[in-house]
């Protein structure tokens, strides 16, 4: 059984990335769940999804300290959710910040220092996926670029995860999609 | 074939496999999606309504033309729709009729948590409680059966987490059910008495009969171990978080949760001596078993309000002493910074309750987006209810207010959605008893879309977007029911927003200021970016307390004090900052 959340900012398209995880998982021959929050936090708070794939899968809920793998899709959103994982999971960080309300308005401060101990902890990955991205020729792959990152560490075939891709981007999107699989597929961490 | 689905989507494909003819809604997480996706089937009618009550009326008018007909909602939904549908359960239905509540235990969107097996029992309904894809699609089939079998609507009662959550479901096919017709029969469908004597009596009898079905139901599944007295009782999620623990103990699944045949709980009582009834929010089913003169023990261990998930449940059975020795795994409370959702870049509400803040009016609040004016970063609205509540509570305390001698101004917001939901009878009602000593200045926040829940289209939708067909002209309107100070404005010219406020807040009498700029996340507006010029900005911080996602203090190379800055790949250049700068600082760029 694999334990996997993703986190981030309402629009960053987290429901898209359960959902093909969802549907390659199942291609593959596994059980799944995945959960998502939806509704009001899609505007600008925070997100998460979670896919908890395996031969059988009763609930769709992570068991507290049962994580695997996080997809931090924002630096801050990786941090809050660390409660949840194993010990020695492993932590992709994409680097784009977007700063909350309370940083905005220069109440709190960004809390940089607590991100970066994740490593202490944690095998951290730390990305810039909007890069990456753009670099693909699509600034909104950024999500591709982490799911490659993330089935490294899964036993689904590269094949099935980039045909699941192309069946849920739009045609115009296609190469630049599955350009960003392969960069965050054979990225190396620094 | 397989395929991976979330319960909303499996809900419609049952409805599709099933025959299913008309479905209605009204958009409300959790079940937005229910009806999104059935839209995808031709062979079905489906709209969303203007309203909870609506969607159940159209949905009943197809079950009494004789067709298989369903209308979801979220829970609170089915108190606008509760009139009808009080009396509609009364009736013997002709085509199967479902309606689906999306219920919101921990209320990750929603304004109270009230468990909705609770409105089924009221309204004589059996319910039917799914806890994964693969049942959300089974249930709904089982649903449209039983309602025709026992001539009742039925409830298939979900809750927000099994609608969000994917898993593998098996399709099947559509089975064509044919279009009964409606054969008019006065004592069976119109609810006057003495009509209403007879079905008190068939509404028990018909819940009798199916409570005796529930002792055998395949729905109902009792698995049983060896050499335990302990009997754990779960239905939907709550049965496949209790699997998780792998315990040493019987359980007793329940599909349909209501009625519970008393047979078949006799029969278990007597088997165990512990029961343990695992359910979120009410004790629902504790609470029959009670009535059963069954003991049982359920919210003593598992809270009345939140989610259960395993770690809960985990707690829970230590302190019933089913398990033991394990630590109580909590996920250690970090101090986290909250990320409250925000106002999007280019949203036409955030000029407006810039305006109100600074204006320090009491501001009363309704049900949107707008409702996160509540939040911290604004504070620029006291009030909230539900649902259109806005008008009335604005009106009464305006009358009270002025007996007191309290001659402050009030102001209320609702949002074009809101309005044609539940707002519109509130302002025909304004009418009534006005008086010269009234101010009160309703702001209405045409937007052109119900936003909050991903952007459906609403009854004035049509006149800014050709794809949408409702072109309800709000403005002509309340002028034509009566109101005599209704005005248009575009909030994104900041100051005749500011002026408008000021003007009918600063006079007596009862006004409308309608606020036309359209939704920027629908319509996905976009126009050429703003930046800070940092050796013109002064520092003061009034763009960054417009609460925009791109705009905060930074640090310039060169420059000592922090200057105001705006992330470009954010902006969609709605000129907001640019207009609130006393210096001019923020300049649009080429």
């Amino acid at each position: 059984m694999k334990n996997i959340m993703v986190a981030g900012v309402g629009g960053q398209g987290l429901v898209l990335a359960t959902k093909i995880m969802a549907e390659a998982a199942l291609k593959a021959g596994l059980d799944v769940k995945t959960n998502d929050v939806v509704g009001l936090s899609q505007r600008g708070g925070m997100v998460w999804g979670s896919a908890r794939i395996g031969e059988k899968v009763h609930s769709p809920n992570i068991p507290v300290g049962e994580g695997d793998i996080l997809l931090g899709m924002e630096p801050l959103e990786a941090l809050r959710w660390k409660g949840l994982l194993r010990k020695g999971a492993v932590v992709v960080i994409n680097e784009k910040r977007t700063y909350p309300s309370s940083v905005l308005l220069e109440e709190k401060e960004y809390p940089e220092r607590d991100i970066g101990d994740l490593e202490k902890e944690y095998v951290v990955i730390r990305v810039d996926a909007v890069k990456e991205a753009k670099e693909a020729g699509n600034i909104k792959a950024a999500n591709t670029v982490v799911l490659g990152i993330l089935a490294r560490h899964l036993d689904i075939n590269k094949e099935i995860w980039e045909e699941v891709l192309l069946e849920n981007v739009p045609p115009k999107a296609k190469d630049a999609n599955i350009k960003a699989f392969n960069i965050g597929y054979g990225y190396q961490k620094d | 074939m397989k395929s991976v689905m979330t319960g909303n989507q499996a809900i419609a494909r049952g409805f599709w496999e099933a025959g299913g003819r008309l479905a209605a809604s009204y958009p409300g997480s959790p079940t937005v999606e229910m009806l999104e996706s059935l839209k995808e089937y031709e062979e079905i009618y489906s709209e969303f309504s203007v309203n909870e009550k609506v969607a159940l009326e159209v949905a009943m008018g197809a079950s009494f033309y004789g067709a298989r007909a369903m209308a979801s909602m979220k829970h609170v939904g089915v108190n606008i729709a509760a009139d009808p549908l009080m009396t509609f359960t009364q009736i013997k239905i002709n085509g199967g009729f479902v309606l689906v509540s999306g219920d919101d235990p921990g209320m990750a969107s929603s304004q109270n948590e009230q468990d909705n097996r609770i409105f089924g029992k009221f309204a004589n309904m059996g319910i039917l409680y799914p806890g994964n894809s693969q049942e959300a699609k089974d249930y709904m089939k089982i649903a449209l059966e039983m309602s025709e079998n026992f001539q009742m609507p039925m409830l298939l009662d979900i809750t927000s987490r099994v609608c969000h959550s994917r898993s593998i479901v098996e399709m099947g096919e559509r089975v064509e059910m044919d279009i009964k017709g409606f054969s008019p029969d006065r004592e069976k469908y119109t609810m006057l008495p003495p009509h209403t004597f007879k079905p008190q009596y068939e509404m028990v009898e018909r819940l009798e009969k199916l409570s005796e079905t529930a002792y055998d139901i395949p729905i109902n599944q009792l698995y049983e171990r060896e050499g335990t007295d302990t009997l754990i009782i779960a239905s939907g999620l709550m049965y496949y978080n209790l699997l998780e623990l792998d315990l040493d103990v019987s359980i007793y699944k329940l599909g349909l949760v209501f009625p519970l045949s008393q047979k078949r709980m006799r029969e278990l009582a007597d088997r165990y001596s512990n029961i343990i009834v695992l359910e979120e929010m009410m004790p629902f089913i504790e609470n029959e078993l009670t009535l059963m003169g069954i003991k049982s023990k359920g919210k003593e261990l598992f809270s009345f309000t939140g989610e259960l998930h395993i770690e809960d449940i985990r707690r829970g059975l230590k302190k019933a002493g089913i398990i033991e020795g394990v630590d109580e795994s909590e996920a250690p409370k970090l101090q986290m910074i909250p990320r409250p959702p925000m106002f999007c870049a280019g949203c036409p509400h955030r000029p407006v309750f810039d305006v109100l803040k600074k204006a320090k009016v009491r501001v009363i609040g309704d049900i949107g987006c707008y409702s996160m004016a509540a939040l911290d970063q604004w504070d620029a609205s006291d009030i909230m209810i539900s649902m259109g509540a806005s008008v009335g509570i604005t009106k009464g305390m305006n009358k009270m207010m002025r007996r007191n001698g309290d001659h402050a101004p009030l102001v209320s917001v609702i949002g074009d959605g809101t309005f044609f939901h539940s707002g519109m009878t509130g302002f025909v009602n304004l009418l009534h008893q006005m008086d010269e000593e009234d101010n009160m200045t309703f702001i209405i926040l045409e937007n052109s879309t119900t936003a909050m829940t991903g952007g459906q289209h609403n009854a004035s939708s049509g006149n800014f977007n050709s794809a949408d067909d409702m072109k309800v002209d709000i403005k002509a309107m309340l002028s034509a029911i009566g109101f005599t100070n209704v005005r248009e404005v575009d909030q994104f010219d900041y100051k005749a927003m500011k002026e408008a406020v000021k003007e009918e807040t600063g006079r007596k009498g009862t006004s409308v200021i309608i606020a036309t700029r359209p939704c920027a996340l629908r319509f996905k507006i976009k126009e050429k970016n703003f930046y800070v010029d940092p050796k013109v900005c002064i520092g003061c911080r009034t763009c960054v307390k417009t609460n925009c996602p791109p705009i905060r203090m930074k640090e310039y190379q060169g420059i000592d004090k922090l200057k105001s800055f705006i992330d470009p790949d954010m902006c969609v250049g709605c000129s907001v900052c640019a207009q609130v700068c006393p210096v001019g600082a923020i300049k649009r760029s080429r």
